[in-house]
């Protein structure tokens, strides 16, 4: 039994029309920082796709690596949800899909430095049927307006970079 | 003029959090959003004393807007914040 780990950078993220993080390159003191700066008042979602390699079973485990731009507190909701398509079999419409259900996690600004990196984890467990090497895109959203839970973290959330893992049997 | 509609100061909210840049210390959103709400009813509350303060012929020269505008420009150069 071994675990499976896919990284989605920042860079590769994908949007629609409206309502997107902005992509930011900060030059930091001694090495660039990247990453989606997700509003603190209006919903933000970014999107990213990947084929479900040895994907055996059990939910997605999602890490989000993310710091607060201006906030030295509070709470900030990452919500995150996928779609999984199995190529020749499934009939449906790739691009009319519909996403399952959402998951999400409060995650709390741990104090002392403003810019500090958090690890907030999201446990995905609506699967939406998915099967190894499925097609799947996955949305990871700020939940700004609270709808799923209190987010009242002033100011951008800026996140840098998630992990997706499960476990191939 | 009134105080702004609870629309406008949702506005006013959410476009500061957007351009400031500076730390925000342990502020929460909502404790945030009281401040604006707050800064506002002051302004609608000295409205009539800040325009006594203007001495003539600016208080009747100037429109109700160019005296916000130039109120603005002396702030901006007290704090820099522009």
């Amino acid at each position: 039994m071994a675990t499976v780990y896919q990284q989605l950078l920042p860079e590769e993220a994908q949007f629609l029309a409206t309502a997107f993080p902005q992509l930011l390159k900060i030059n930091g003191t001694n090495f660039p920082v990247s990453g989606l700066a997700y509003d603190a008042t209006t919903d933000e979602a970014a999107f990213w796709k990947f084929r479900a390699h040895n994907y055996g079973s059990g939910n997605l485990t999602l890490d989000i690596e993310w710091y607060a731009d201006t906030a030295s507190s509070a709470n900030v909701v990452w919500e995150a949800q996928i779609a999984a398509i199995t190529p020749n079999t499934d009939t449906q419409d790739i691009e009319t899909d519909a996403l399952a259900t959402l998951n999400f996690v409060q995650d709390t600004h741990l104090g002392t430095t403003g810019q500090r990196l958090h690890r907030a984890t999201i446990t995905i467990s609506n699967l939406d049927s998915l099967a190894a090497d499925d097609y799947v895109a996955l949305r990871l959203a700020r939940d700004a307006n609270g709808t799923s839970a209190t987010d009242d973290l002033t100011g951008d959330a800026i996140v840098t970079l998630v992990t997706l893992s499960y476990s191939d049997t | 003029m009134a105080t702004l509609s609870p629309a406008d100061r949702q506005s006013v909210w959410a476009q500061w959090q957007r351009e400031n840049t500076l730390p925000c210390g342990p502020l929460t959103k909502p404790e945030l959003r009281a401040a604006v709400d707050a800064i506002d009813g002051w302004i609608d509350a000295n409205a009539a004393a800040f325009n006594a303060a203007i001495p003539l012929p600016a208080r009747t020269s100037l429109s109700a807007k160019q005296k916000v505008w130039l109120f603005f420009f002396v702030i901006r150069q007290r704090f820099e914040v522009a």
